[in-house]
């Protein structure tokens, strides 16, 4: 089916994306050979799609294509969750560099006052 | 004993000339941080020009709880021994601060938290802000292990000591601040307790803070929180 034929192609071309991301080491091996487990289990799924009965009975879903779409919900939360992550991250960090902007308007009086507060520990 | 108070003030020049007159009298230093007001707020503060005062500009706008760690931070470098938070917008009553202070002084306390439930009934809030309330507490409780013995879940009027400042790191740029911080004062081993504080809302006030939406904002606020260093 042609479905088939763009969804292998995708993956052939996916597979190819990643090594060629790691030989410019832009990405870990580890990494390359994650991906390369799961451009290579869509390759399996298209060309034989009775595996995703079987898997989807295991976890005792009606259909295979059921199975794949309640995964690719999960999946996708859980990437919509890491990205919300890294945003508030950034956030962090730029409140930080406004702050050290800010105090820096403290400046010559607090200076003083820390070497006064040492001062006075030490006295 | 130095009492230096932390006022974080977004677009509020028409209120925060009058808000720093009335606290003057209660603190040695107030620090006023402007979370980058798009009005005067800055120069209003700096207008004011009493010695006492430090006013911060935020370049950009990061929120309340952000704009209430830089002058947290700025009253220990100016040798704080207790740091005061307090609303810029009016709503607190400055001649409280020795109340909240007292505790501390005494020795009794290494944080103090004003609080709108013990028996001072705040003026003009809403039945439906109440009950909100009453639910973040439940929440406080279930979800942070907040003691449910804490009678207000969202107040901004607090002081503690400065050597309770270091435990006090909290993170939060939003309202969610204010749960993070009663988490980290209920839970780091700090001697706390609440005092009844008078509250006072006005039309005004009450379109400028919470909302009935921010409850499950500071609930998702505090969710990434958890998962973020």
């Amino acid at each position: 089916m042609l479905i088939q034929f763009f969804l292998i192609v995708g993956f052939c071309l996916a597979l190819y994306v990643t090594w060629k991301r790691w030989k410019q080491r832009v990405i870990p091996l580890l990494e390359a050979v994650g991906w390369s487990v799961l451009w290579l289990g869509g390759v399996a799924v298209t060309l034989i799609p009775k595996i995703t009965e079987r898997l989807a009975s295991v976890f005792g879903v009606g259909r295979g294509v059921d199975l794949i779409l309640y995964a690719a919900v999960a999946v996708l939360f859980f990437l919509v969750f890491k990205l919300f992550i890294s945003h508030e991250k950034l956030e962090r960090k730029l409140t930080d560099v406004v702050r050290r902007e800010a105090l820096g308007e403290l400046g010559a009086e607090a200076k003083q006052q820390t070497s006064n507060s040492k001062q006075q520990g030490e006295g | 004993m130095r009492v230096i108070g932390v006022m974080p003030a977004y677009n509020e020049a028409t209120r925060i000339g009058q808000a720093i007159r009335a606290c003057l009298p209660y603190l040695d230093r107030l620090v006023v941080v402007d979370d980058g007001s798009k009005d005067a707020t800055y120069a209003v503060a700096q207008a004011v020009g009493d010695p006492k005062i430090v006013v911060l500009r935020h370049r950009i706008n990061r929120d309340q709880g952000a704009a209430l760690r830089t002058g947290s931070e700025a009253a220990l470098r100016l040798g704080a021994d207790i740091i005061v938070h307090i609303d810029a917008d009016g709503q607190h009553d400055p001649a409280e601060i020795p109340k909240l202070v007292e505790p501390i002084i005494t020795g009794k306390a290494d944080a103090v938290l004003g609080s709108r439930f013990m028996g001072a009934e705040p003026q003009g809030m809403p039945l439906i802000r109440k009950w909100l309330l009453l639910a973040g507490r439940t929440f406080n409780t279930l979800a942070l292990g907040i003691p449910r013995s804490v009678t207000d879940p969202q107040s901004g009027f607090r002081a503690y000591t400065a050597h309770a400042a270091s435990k006090i790191a909290f993170t939060q740029n939003r309202k969610a601040h204010a749960s993070e911080i009663l988490r980290l004062v209920t839970r780091s081993g700090l001697r706390w307790q609440e005092v009844p504080i008078h509250v006072r809302y006005t039309a005004d006030t009450l379109r400028k803070g919470n909302q009935t939406s921010d409850a499950f904002k500071i609930a998702w606020q505090l969710l990434l929180g958890a998962f973020t260093e």
